[in-house]
């Protein structure tokens, strides 16, 4: 939206004029970073909430999983074990994540009435059906309401594959996810060949002055977010290291495994304690049409250990109490199993697992029926869902968001939070 | 009846058009638009632009492009004091003006997406040609509507890049041709505006009902099919005793038209069956095409004014554009009514409109407001100092290959092409015509070898695909762009025939300086600027190229350069 000129105002305009002012002060930016401040550095990671999103792309079984049904013509091979929180059990192919209960809620009563890949995405990271209004990812909604702006890092990340600036839809690109399609640092982050830090800092400077010049009488709230981002991208240049899991003690990247999937975990971890607001990681592919139960062994197993290891690993940083934690997938699978001893997609009837901030421990939301064909108490969809993240992260998910001057509801207005996940 | 009872006078604010002075008969259209702007302002706005701010503006709006330094220089050197006039008929005549207009055009109705069976390159030609030759703008928006055997190929791409989904269509017809936006009142009356009501949106939507995407069997092609029944009917979702059955297509300010009366077996020209595209003896499509083709519609001769002016001055009278409703007057309700008269007088002459607008003194002030000028004469809405217009990706794209000398040595090389043979450069000679047809050439070639730069741009520059394309937005990933990538760091690359190699062969830092403001910023540097210029070359004569580049790359990078200001 076009702003008036002269607009210093807002206040978050003046609070970044005087962090970039502030910066300018210590030229060089190759020096002091923002959090090598350690004092503003916690207190921002104090008020700071974050979310962080395993995907379990493809489609995970919710029977192999968070709704075991051992025993019935549906349950497959595997038993259920007990976990940390009495009386709540999921199947024995999560055994360290069992450990890990007392720090996680289940929701059991999914319906979203879908079975297209595509559309489950959407759904489940939109919270609404695909249709006319171009709403937004909700990493790019939260990124837009909880990123601080002072941040030298993106506030929303996609953690191998994804990652577009078009996640944002109405809120604009600039909320729209950067991907690190290798787990590495981000494309461009690296200063070309034959350009030396010293030769960047001086035309930056150069430019500085250039702008100063024109900028006199014709500041606005557009000119201030282009001289920004050169600021942002500097800074973001400055960051590498975040982007670096090498830098991790090798226990620890023992412990997450070496797989890309446990070095896509650590790497989120690493980029929420630096201040990422919203991290996506996708774990593939557990799309079983055939050979359902090999593949949840031998990907579930990945996922097991590096899960446990990334929830242990969050706690024991102060950081899972400022954040929300959601292994999700598009839908579930079906519970008749197919010829090909494979599971199909299926939407009537699964399951989500939460963790961290914002929900009840150990509770579990809603129940199948005996043999898990069908939702059979509290059946929620991904509406339900969007508004509970969005509560969790302490935003009022029935409030509006502003677009360029239109109020639009930040979640869908005809869903409302389940509010008995809500700590 | 009761339908046109419901119909709201949109602008309550229009009886005072009745009671302001009336225009005098000879009046040039850009004297009134001064007039009425002038009308509402409470004390003198800022000045006119100077020359070099002028060139810049006009060049980037009418040609998508900073212009080069040796036409910089020919006017900045013009002592006429009609050249401002001559330089707008100049752009307008341009071969590179209906390619400008043709990626207007695309931000304004399709907001870059994609159709499926009409490339984006048949599409932007489409609308190209369109501007060539000069056609009146309501007969393409008419036929974009229609898209049916009597339409070109290429009209269909708008229909189709909705999936000719009813909904979809409605949505996007009620914004980008009529200027409202009618998307809540599909579920309801909308909650906080009244004029837009269900029976608006059903109204327009019943145009389009009858409408879907229609696969032709063997080529896949994708269609459009219409049917001869079928009716649009609603009920409100927060109170379902509010409901219709049925609602006779109805255009936004206009009547209810209900079918003719037809018998069951005259319904069709081709009767529906399996595998094969219905067309109906009556077509609800082409009658609401019939109404846009009239041009006499209110909310379209609005519409299209609001959307040119808002092109023009970087802000519509209402703003923002597609949201034309009694709770958002337009700033100026006299002057967008006198608009939208021209525009219906001269038949939707886009360049005529143009011209009008570029001729006034509100398009021609400086940007730079007076340091006594009064805050609230800032208001955007006042139009007293010149807004600062973002550059569009493709703006962008043109105005930095031309301020480092790519597209120069490109033209240079493709004419040299085309006139290595003697008989052909005779020929190019012989009168005019072919003079222009030679230029127009060299811009369709210029065109094809920049097509992928141009992508990089929009890659990162250009908003999402299906919002407004009127958007500002900022992103690191982009000033990475700039920062890191490769494109822009081998265009400043010394070349013989580039910005840097030029600058490298003058010796004397002021002259250096001149060259380099003049080719990137349009406008010699002042004094303070030379000295920064001299400053930063001070000591480096050993790696003097790399001084150049950095100065090159900061004007390029700079607020000034991302702005039409």
């Amino acid at each position: 939206m076009k702003c008036r000129y002269a607009c210093g105002s807002p206040e978050h305009a003046l609070h970044r004029r005087k962090f970039l002012g502030a910066l300018a002060g210590v030229t060089g930016l190759g020096t002091v970073g923002f959090f090598t401040r350690p004092a503003v550095a916690k207190q921002l990671q104090k008020k700071q909430k974050h979310m962080l999103v395993i995907y379990l792309a493809g489609g995970v079984s919710q029977l192999e999983t968070w709704d075991p049904k051992p025993g019935t013509d549906t349950g497959g091979p595997f038993r259920a074990i007990p976990t940390s929180v009495p009386g709540v059990h999921i199947c024995e192919l999560l055994p360290h994540t069992a450990k890990q209960m007392h720090r996680m809620a289940l929701v059991r009563s999914l319906n979203t009435k879908n079975n297209d890949h595509g559309m489950g995405h959407y759904q489940m990271t939109h919270g609404r059906n695909r249709g006319g209004l171009n709403v937004p990812h909700v990493g790019a909604l939260v990124n837009r309401m909880l990123h601080p702006k002072e941040s030298p890092l993106p506030g929303f990340i996609h953690v191998g594959r994804g990652g577009d600036i078009k996640d944002a839809g109405y809120l604009g690109p600039q909320y729209g996810s950067l991907g690190l399609p290798s787990g590495g640092p981000p494309a461009g982050i690296a200063r070309p060949k034959g350009l030396s830090l010293e030769a960047d800092m001086r035309r930056h400077k150069f430019l500085r002055g250039v702008n100063n010049h024109f900028l006199a009488q014709r500041r606005s709230a557009e000119t201030e977010a282009y001289t920004y981002s050169y600021e942002q991208a500097l800074r973001l240049m400055e960051q590498r290291h975040v982007f670096e899991v090498d830098r991790e003690p090798e226990k620890l990247r023992e412990a997450y495994g070496s797989h890309p999937f446990g070095r896509h975990c650590l790497l989120a971890r690493r980029l929420i304690e630096h201040g990422v607001t919203y991290v996506q990681v996708n774990h593939t592919n557990y799309d079983t049409h055939h050979e359902n139960f090999n593949f949840h062994i031998e990907q579930l197993g990945e996922f097991d250990r590096t899960f446990a290891t990334l929830l242990e690993d969050l706690a024991s940083r102060g950081l899972l109490e400022h954040t929300l934690v959601v292994v999700m997938s598009e839908f579930g699978r079906t519970p008749r199993i197919n010829e090909r001893l494979g599971r199909d997609h299926w939407g009537r009837s699964w399951s989500i697992a939460l963790a961290g901030c914002g929900i009840q421990h150990g509770a579990v939301i809603g129940k199948t029926n005996k043999n898990g064909t069908a939702v059979a108490e509290r059946e929620v969809d991904h509406g339900h869902l969007f508004h509970t993240y969005l509560q969790a992260l302490g935003i009022d998910s029935t409030g509006n968001v502003d677009v360029n001057g239109r109020e639009l509801p930040v979640a869908d207005p005809a869903r409302e939070p389940i509010e008995e996940l809500l700590a | 009846m009761a339908a046109l009872q419901k119909i709201r006078l949109f602008f309550p604010l229009l009886a005072l058009a009745v009671i302001s002075p009336p225009a005098e008969a000879d009046e040039p259209l850009h004297r009134q638009i001064d007039r009425m702007i002038q009308a509402r302002l409470p004390s003198a706005p800022a000045p006119l632009a100077d020359d070099a701010q002028f060139l810049r503006r006009v060049y980037l709006d009418l040609t998508g492009r900073i212009p080069t330094p040796q036409e910089a220089r020919a006017f900045l050197a013009d002592g006429s004091p009609e050249k401002r006039l001559r330089l707008i008929d100049q752009l307008l005549a341009s071969p590179e003006f209906p390619w400008r207009m043709a990626h207007v055009l695309d931000d304004w109705l399709m907001e870059r997406r994609t159709a499926p069976g009409v490339s984006r390159t048949q599409w932007l030609e489409y609308l190209r040609r369109t501007v060539e030759q000069n056609r009146p703008l309501h007969l393409l928006l008419a036929e974009l509507l229609q898209a049916d055997d009597h339409t070109p190929q290429e009209a269909t791409a708008f229909l189709l890049a909705r999936n000719a989904e009813p909904h979809a269509v409605t949505r996007d017809v009620g914004r980008t041709i009529f200027g409202v936006d009618l998307q809540c009142a599909q579920c309801h009356d909308h909650p906080d505006i009244d004029d837009y009501n269900q029976d608006l949106y059903y109204g327009l939507f019943a145009f389009y009902t009858r409408t879907s995407l229609f696969t032709e069997p063997k080529s896949k092609r994708k269609l459009l099919a219409e049917k001869a029944q079928g009716e649009a009917s609603y009920t409100s979702v927060f109170d379902s005793s509010i409901k219709k059955e049925r609602v006779d297509p109805q255009p936004p300010g206009g009547k209810p038209l209900p079918d003719p009366k037809l018998a069951k077996e005259q319904l069709y020209l081709v009767a529906p069956a399996k595998g094969v595209r219905p067309v109906p003896r009556y077509s609800r499509r082409a009658r609401l095409a019939q109404v846009v083709r009239q041009g006499t519609n209110r909310y379209l001769a609005r519409n299209v004014a609001n959307r040119l002016w808002a092109m023009m001055m970087g802000r519509g009278l209402v703003h923002p554009v597609d949201y034309f409703h009694s709770d958002n007057p337009p700033s100026h309700p006299e002057l967008l009514e006198r608009l939208a008269d021209y525009l219906i007088q001269t038949r939707y002459n886009l360049r005529g409109f143009l011209r009008q607008l570029a001729l006034s003194h509100t398009y021609q002030r400086s940007s730079l407001p007076p340091k006594t000028l009064p805050a609230e004469m800032l208001a955007p809405e006042l139009f007293a100092v010149a807004q600062l217009k973002p550059l569009r990706a493709e703006q962008l794209a043109w105005s930095v290959m031309e301020a480092t000398g790519i597209s120069t040595a490109t033209r240079e090389a493709v004419r040299s092409q085309l006139l290595r043979d003697p008989k052909m450069r005779d020929i190019f000679q012989l009168d005019a015509r072919r003079a222009a047809l030679l230029e127009q050439m060299v811009q369709h070639q210029l065109a094809r070898r920049m097509e992928g730069n141009v992508r990089a741009f929009v890659r990162e520059f250009a908003p999402p695909v299906g919002e407004l394309q009127d958007q500002f937005h900022a992103t690191a990933a982009q000033a990475l762009f700039m920062n890191n990538g490769n494109l822009l760091r081998s265009w400043l690359a010394p070349r013989s025939n580039n910005l840097t190699g030029r600058l490298l062969k003058i010796k004397d830092t002021n002259k250096l300086a001149e060259e380099l403001y003049l080719s990137v910023l349009t406008r010699p540097p002042d004094e303070s600027e030379r000295q920064a210029v001299a400053q930063y070359l001070k000591g480096r004569d050993k790696d003097r190229p790399a001084a150049v580049q950095e100065m090159a790359w900061a004007l390029l990078c700079s607020v000034e350069f991302r702005f039409n200001h």
